[in-house]
């Protein structure tokens, strides 16, 4: 056990911070500018670091992937664009994909020439998402696909999509799954903005009517998409871990500055000892948050998947993330619901994706996705309570046969 | 960067648990609850030959020389088994004070000692007041001939009935100083105190006016401070270890009863009540392994964040414990609320160590010192 990094990760680092000092823009108005970002890390080197270098990747170590993301998050770096590209469509075509497919898509997720959604929740297959029923039919040489998708992020933008459907309603529901690649630009695609409660919409509705899937772009064989996407949903978490870790130290602090400003009885909130033993606690878990990815980060080292072991580390930064803030709201008092005529000192400084200031109203409001997407805290416990304590599984109705 | 453990560390581990459970079943410590030292001489005997007892000290002491994530290794199992005996008294807390304050001399004396098993020690940290920072101190030391005197009431000191020597600290007119005590001396007296964790044991021990010779001040007069505060964070981790191991193992029964309990005519683990609160309870034990391994590796190596992962750990792997050991008895129901059914031995063992050198609220104090600077 050793938890300083090697003066190689250390020099690493040091050429990370550099480079982004020189070239971090210091505000994102548009799309436009967004992708003229991502297009420059890319060609730095630090995007689709782990992927393999004849498709555009650098074969980077673990460990170099998550120090930029931490430098990046450190630096308040604005986002690459393409993020289900990145982080779900582009690491499920590395593993699952033909060479074909491979050389078609890898390079032009990484340049953000072609934008990538994802398209698994249904709005009656949600935690339990191998319920789902859009349909693809087999038409010889491409599929036909109906059906409607929800919670599709990215989708307002989407050039393609990872799509799950179902090819066989006739055997048990999540043997009758296929994963495949769609062309969002067709008439047989509708993408609605979805409004959430944060009033910005950065998730979408996708309606599907006799869409075209060529045969080409299935992904792995027929009836393997469940397989697929339960791999395809761990990708994300492990390189991630430690940036999101800094950026939570990052508001952190800003919190703190607020708290020595606002007051309670004439002296500062800070001054109280109640909400001193709060922030103290939110402080450790956030450390303890910090920890754990380095645990994570030394299995990913040595080629080990963290398997559902990542289960509890999203229920983990999740659930905290919700506790934290709560207790910023708490602190914050009204300030920290405003949306609009925010004092510049109560603004949160951070990259929204849509270019405005940072507000801790919309941390706040988002901190509530966290515990849903990519599997709920409940369906995160089932994971654990099954596969790594190895508990029975509740007696279920759809595990007797087949769907109807 | 590499958090996991080397191949030996995992050997330690295991070589530790295998003689635990091979000697320290719950039989064992059900037994020591009723005897009148409270812990056994073979077992202390066969822990001295195992070379736990001086597992951190120098070498040229007779100990091993390992750091804080070996000696964290040893107290996880001995959480996990409610070892009944002065170990955590002896080497964390007499042990360590020793290495970290006491001259070429005192350690000559009592380290080597220790190590092979002939002596054991203590540390009297508290106070009436129950206030762990260390300048709270009001017991007095008074210049008497070549020596001192010393008066107070020391409380809840681990295992003073059956130590040989123990780390006092007393106000001299110097300042904050710390003395070695002779529980047997003059002047001096032990009382018990019995808590609910029985295979644990607590004293009071007051000092009137007990004489020490020039010769038991640890470090200079009036230079303390710093010796407790390093001593006090190494005791909020080994504590932790110990709470953390007590944890594993009241999540590991409630794992293996939720797969056979059976009631509605299914077992009970099935149901997502009890299979949600054993995830949460997973939760927990995985994270406090993060804060304890990690704290205890920062306080070896000298981490600059040393002092604060040693709070974050005692802060986070308190409430933890509290939460899994609980749920503990919750997701047993009935049975676990038995004194027969074990359970509560390592509820108890958690118990005990929660409020003890510093408690949650004491830690997260000092981690807002220290992450706002005010």
């Amino acid at each position: 056990m050793d938890l300083n990094y090697t003066a190689e990760d250390v020099a690493f680092r040091k050429q990370v911070r550099t480079w982004l000092e020189h070239n971090m823009p210091r505000h994102i108005r548009n799309l436009e500018e967004r992708r003229a970002w991502h297009r420059r890390l890319y060609e730095a080197g630090y995007l689709g670091m782990g992927w393999p270098r004849e498709y555009g990747g650098q074969g980077a170590r673990p460990m170099e992937q998550a120090i930029v993301a931490d430098e990046m998050a450190r630096a308040g770096a604005p986002a690459p664009t393409n993020g289900l590209g990145l982080g779900i469509a582009g690491p499920t075509i590395v593993v699952h994909g033909t060479e074909a497919q491979k050389r078609r898509f890898l390079r032009k997720i990484l340049t953000a020439e072609e934008m990538w959604c994802q398209l698994y929740s249904e709005p009656n297959a949600g935690s339990d998402l191998a319920a789902l029923r859009t349909a693809a039919e087999d038409r010889g040489d491409h599929f036909v696909v109906n059906g409607q998708k929800i919670w599709t992020s990215g989708g307002a933008n989407a050039d393609w999509g990872l799509l799950l459907a179902r090819t066989d309603p006739t055997v048990p529901k999540h043997k009758g799954i296929t994963c495949f690649l769609i062309n969002m630009r067709q008439p047989g695609v509708d993408v609605r903005p979805l409004k959430q409660i944060t009033g910005s919409s950065e998730f979408c509705e996708v309606f599907m009517t006799n869409a075209r899937v060529e045969k080409e772009h299935m992904v792995g064989r027929l009836g393997e998409g469940w397989s697929i996407a339960q791999t395809t949903l761990g990708y994300e978490r492990g390189g991630r871990a430690l940036a999101r870790v800094t950026s939570y130290a990052s508001q952190y602090r800003q919190l703190v500055e607020a708290a020595r400003r606002l007051k309670r009885d004439g002296r500062p909130i800070l001054d109280d000892p109640i909400t001193r033993q709060k922030l103290g606690r939110v402080w450790a878990d956030l450390e303890v948050e910090r920890y754990g990815a380095l645990r994570t980060l030394t299995m990913l080292e040595r080629g080990e998947h963290p398997g559902a072991g990542g289960s509890i580390t999203k229920l983990s930064y999740s659930e905290f993330e919700k506790r934290f803030m709560e207790l910023a709201e708490e602190i914050l008092g009204p300030y920290g619901q405003l949306t609009e005529g925010v004092p510049t000192e109560y603004r949160l400084e951070v990259d929204t994706a849509v270019g405005d200031h940072g507000t801790w109203a919309y941390a706040f409001l988002w901190s509530r996705a966290g515990t849903i997407y990519a599997g709920s805290s409940e369906i995160q416990k089932n994971v654990i309570g099954e596969r790594i304590l190895g508990l029975p599984k509740e007696a279920r109705a759809d595990r007797v046969g087949a769907r109807r | 960067m590499n958090f996991s453990f080397s191949e030996d560390q995992v050997l330690l581990r295991n070589s530790v648990r295998a003689a635990l459970d091979q000697e320290c079943a719950a039989a064992h410590v059900r037994a020591m609850m009723e005897d009148e030292r409270g812990y056994s001489d073979a077992l202390w005997g066969e822990m001295a030959k195992l070379g736990w007892l001086g597992l951190p000290f120098p070498e040229e002491q007779g100990g091993a020389g390992l750091g804080l994530v070996e000696l964290a290794l040893v107290l996880d199992e001995m959480g996990r088994a409610a070892y009944p005996g002065p170990y955590f008294a002896t080497v964390v807390l007499g042990g360590l004070g020793l290495s970290l304050g006491g001259s070429a001399a005192q350690k000559e004396r009592w380290l080597p000692a220790i190590a092979s098993g002939q002596a054991r020690a203590s540390a009297a940290l508290l106070e009436d007041g129950l206030d762990w920072s260390p300048s709270a101190t009001a017991a007095t030391a008074t210049p008497a001939g070549d020596g001192w005197r010393l008066s107070g009431v020391k409380r809840f000191v681990p295992w003073a009935h059956v130590a040989d020597v123990v780390l006092v600290p007393a106000r001299a007119p110097e300042g904050l100083s710390l003395f070695l005590v002779d529980p047997r001396g003059a002047g001096v007296s032990v009382t018990p105190m019995v808590g609910i964790d029985l295979a644990s044991r607590w004293s009071e021990l007051r000092l009137a006016d007990a004489p020490v010779p020039a010769d038991a001040l640890v470090g200079p007069a009036g230079g303390a401070g710093p010796v407790l505060e390093a001593l006090l964070r190494r005791a909020a981790v080994a504590a932790s270890a110990e709470m953390l191991g007590a944890a594993r193992r009241c999540l590991d029964m409630s794992v293996a009863y939720a797969k056979v309990r059976e009631q509605f005519g299914q077992l009970i683990g099935s149901f997502q009540a009890i299979r949600h609160r054993c995830a949460e309870m997973l939760l927990e034990v995985e994270n406090s392994h993060s804060a304890v391994y990690y704290a205890a590796w920062a306080l070896t190596a000298g981490a600059e964040d040393a002092a604060m992962a040693a709070s974050i750990c005692k802060s986070y792997v308190s409430e933890a414990a509290r939460k899994v050991c609980g749920d503990a008895i919750q997701v047993h129901g009935g049975i676990g609320f038995t004194w027969e059914y074990d359970l509560h031995l390592y509820f108890k063992r958690a118990k005990s160590l929660e409020p003890l050198y510093g408690d949650a609220a004491y830690h997260r104090e000092l981690i807002v010192r220290g992450v706002t600077g005010a």
